[in-house]
């Protein structure tokens, strides 16, 4: 066992654990503070596949920026009508048949399948540049629809949040 | 290679330890003789009035929207920035143009949250 | 890859370019007309009209480009051809008869201020739709899949004025988060199978042996999950009767037609692109015997025809109703792709050429009435085939062509679907569809029962149509009549773009 395989449970640990709080936890604001550390967790094993801008990504888009939005969100939202947002259960017996089933065929495929991989070097040097050379000439097709679908969210957002005029 | 983290590790490793230790040496050493007015919230010296939870316009939604937008196009520049000399020298000039029309393309949303008052708070 | 090859592979997109310059088109405008929104509803026609002459130029093209640097020139990431013009085509006269709709539809008219937005959001539907069409990579197809449901999960809760309406939006959002969470999945286990998002070298490498078939399997039902949500197909369709019964008529008629095209037409692109190994002369495809696509597709069209059409009897809201019958059409046309072959294919695009002239048809008559009545229930319903002659006869005509009976043109897009079932050997699912086909004849015919045949309830409406929808009404109807009765243009055009680039 070494350095990377101890770094990579400490992170899948992470993960894991807190994940399983942001499900299980009763108070829906728990959930969404463990979320922080899924996150974390996830930007961290981005870091060992070598895919650095990737995590900063994760950590800038998700943690700062999603991960705040929804904890306002909760936080805002949680008591203002009476309303008790909480988690129950319910369906235990089907549910954990059915994850199992699930897990169970996961574990067969990411086991027992030859994936496709190739030797590489740890990058010695960020990856942004060859994304960014890959994002302007191969993919640049995706970058400009990227631009529409971003537009498009833009107008969503505001078109869902402005207040709907009294009908005249 | 993993090396390059260990500052990283460093860092977080410091603060989540030196964080923990203020708050529980405080805890442990500090003199604790709680009254009512100790208790109460801190709010600068003013009397904390109304409840906490008071519902918040959808506007507020909407600015954080528009803030994850934009931190995303913000991710997109950067890849660009960083390879944009080796670009211009494979291409020439036009390496400016999809990113020119990637900002124009966003640069529209702006202006159109900006003219229908998104931005504004009232 | 060059820049300039760039610049030479956006001749194939200029379609696409060009509805999304309307698009932007259309945001400036709102923003610099201020108050005056007259303008943007034919500024979004003239868009579809500009992208569908793009379209008619492009019919004999074919080609794939955007290919990745090092691969192959014919390995593209967007594929231009006969069969996507078709649909495209369809696309772009679905969206200008919606828009059409629209001027007349009360709920949009109430929303004034935000008219610009409608547009533009219908205008994102429409590019959305285009790239979904023509996709060949994995990447390409999820971006096109998103761009498409964040624009029609916006445009479900646009009015605001009912609590079903933010409730149909909400509910299609989390549908469509799950089920396009669950196709990034499988895009991910392609990936590391194969390595590559592109579907043609996805292709070339499924033909080699090594491929982990269990894992294919689960991806290949992961990526159904995705397409089969837009599609509605059966036990992704729970969204459906909820949004179509919830958002306004005018996009209801739209995501029953327009996006439904677009979803068969990835689906029907991504069978034959990744696991079809070549054509027999016959017209059948030869599957890569690495998925059973032939036998799960069968076993979902027929699930999403009994239940649609089952669960379309017990309905009193039209909308409602009609959502149920397109699940069942939805059944119908996944046989259509499972037939796997050529005359699949053209029994595919006639249905649909002539199921978007009814649907839509059906969908503006419900709007109008609702419009007069403020009602969609069968209730008020009652005897309204007297007050409202002309739309009473009109809606029953759509309604027989959805039943599929002679001398409909829906009839003709059965044929074809029966001819190509019992050539290609499966006569059992032939015996079942026709079986459902009864059944729906019931709950269509139970409407026209409920119009001409009940006593009207309450005091008699009068409705003076305007001319604009007298002649849209007539512009639906007459593919409807004519094709029924005269098809052998449609099925020979059918038959003209039947192309997928491909094995």
């Amino acid at each position: 066992m070494n350095i990377y395989d101890i770094v990579f449970y400490l992170f899948a640990a992470i993960t894991l654990a807190s994940a399983f709080v942001v499900v299980t936890a009763r108070n829906i604001i728990y959930s969404a503070f463990s979320l922080l550390f899924t996150f974390f967790g996830i930007a961290g094993l981005y870091v060992l596949l070598g895919a650095d801008f990737i995590a900063v990504v994760q950590l800038m888009v998700y943690v700062g920026g999603i991960l705040v939005l929804i904890l306002f969100g909760v936080m805002l939202t949680n008591k203002i009508t009476s309303v008790q947002i909480k988690t129950g259960t319910l369906q235990v017996i089907p549910a954990i048949l059915g994850t199992a089933l699930m897990a169970g065929v996961l574990i067969k495929i990411f086991t027992g399948t030859n994936w496709h991989s190739q030797m590489a070097q740890y990058p010695t040097k960020t990856t942004a540049y060859a994304l960014g050379h890959i994002l302007l000439t191969d993919y640049v097709l995706i970058f400009e629809l990227l631009g529409i679908l971003l537009l498009i969210a833009l107008i969503g957002a505001a078109t869902i949040a402005r207040k709907e005029e009294k009908a005249s | 290679m993993i090396e390059q983290y260990i500052p990283i590790f460093l860092v977080i490793g410091v603060s989540v330890v030196f964080s923990m230790a203020v708050i529980a040496s405080s805890k442990l050493f500090g003199p604790q003789r709680p009254d009512s007015e100790k208790l109460s919230t801190y709010e600068s010296g003013m009397k904390p009035v109304g409840g906490v939870r008071e519902r918040i316009s959808i506007k507020y939604y909407l600015v954080a929207m528009l803030f994850i937008v934009f931190d995303i196009e913000v991710i997109f520049v950067y890849p660009w920035g960083v390879e944009f000399k080796k670009l211009l020298g494979e291409q020439g000039i036009s390496a400016l143009v999809p990113m020119i029309i990637f900002l124009v393309v966003l640069e529209l949303g702006y202006l159109y949250v900006y003219k229908k008052g998104g931005l504004k708070w009232d | 890859m060059e820049f300039n090859t760039i610049y030479n592979n956006l001749f194939y997109l200029v379609p696409e370019i060009a509805v999304s310059a309307f698009l932007l088109l259309v945001v400036l405008a709102d923003l610099i007309l201020g108050n005056n929104k007259k303008l943007l509803p034919y500024l979004s026609i003239a868009g579809m009209l500009v992208a569908g002459f793009c379209v008619m130029n492009q019919m004999t093209f074919s080609g794939a480009v955007f290919s990745p640097s090092g691969q192959s020139k014919s390995f593209g990431m967007v594929t231009v051809d006969s069969f996507g013009a078709f649909f495209k085509l369809l696309v772009v006269i679905s969206t200008i008869l919606v828009v059409f709709f629209s001027f007349s539809s009360e709920e949009i008219k109430k929303s004034t201020r935000r008219q610009g937005e409608y547009y533009t959001l219908i205008l994102g539907m429409v590019l959305g739709m285009f790239l979904m069409i023509s996709a060949t990579d994995l990447i390409l197809i999820y971006l096109s899949l998103e761009l498409m449901s964040l624009s029609s999960y916006v445009l479900t809760g646009f009015t605001k004025l009912k609590d079903r309406n933010s409730e149909a939006a909400l509910k299609y959002l989390i549908y469509g988060a799950v089920s396009s969470g669950l196709m990034l999945f499988g895009i991910s286990i392609v990936y590391g199978l194969t390595g590559s998002t592109n579907l043609y070298v996805i292709n070339t490498l499924l033909q080699s042996p090594q491929i982990n078939m269990l894992a294919l399997g689960i991806a290949g039902i992961l990526i159904f999950a995705g397409i089969g949500y837009k599609i509605s197909a059966a036990p992704f369709h729970f969204w459906t009767p909820d949004v179509y019964e919830g958002a306004p008529i005018t996009i209801t008629a739209f995501l029953s037609v327009a996006s439904k095209a677009a979803g068969f037409a990835l689906l029907a692109r991504f069978i034959k692109v990744t696991f079809v190994s070549s054509v027999a002369p016959s017209g059948h495809w030869l599957l890569i015997p690495v998925f059973p696509w032939k036998e799960l597709l069968i076993v979902i069209s027929i699930l999403t025809m009994t239940l649609g059409n089952f669960t379309a009897l017990w309905q009193t809201n039209l909308k409602r109703m009609l959502a149920y019958s397109s699940i069942a059409h939805a059944g119908y046309l996944l046989l259509s792709v499972a037939v796997l072959s050529n005359q699949g294919l053209v029994a595919m695009l006639v249905y649909f050429a002539i199921y978007a002239f009814m649907n839509l048809g059906a969908f503006f008559i419900v709007m109008i009435i609702a419009n007069k009545i403020g009602s969609e229930d069968l209730e008020d319903y009652k005897g309204l085939g007297y007050s409202m002659p002309f739309l009473g006869v009109t809606f029953g005509m759509f309604l027989v062509s959805l039943t599929g009976l002679p001398p409909s043109a829906g009839f003709i897009g059965k044929l074809y679907l029966f001819i190509a079932l019992v050539d290609a050997n499966m006569i059992t699912v032939a015996v079942i569809a026709l079986l459902n086909t009864v059944v729906a004849l019931y709950y269509y015919i139970r409407v026209l029962k409920e119009m001409f045949l009940s006593k009207p309830t309450g005091e008699p409406v009068s409705l003076r149509l305007s001319p604009l929808s007298l002649i849209l009404i007539l512009v639906m109807l007459a593919p409807v009549v004519i094709f029924g009765v005269y098809f052998t243009p449609v099925v020979e055009f059918a038959k003209s773009c039947i192309t997928i680039l491909g094995m």
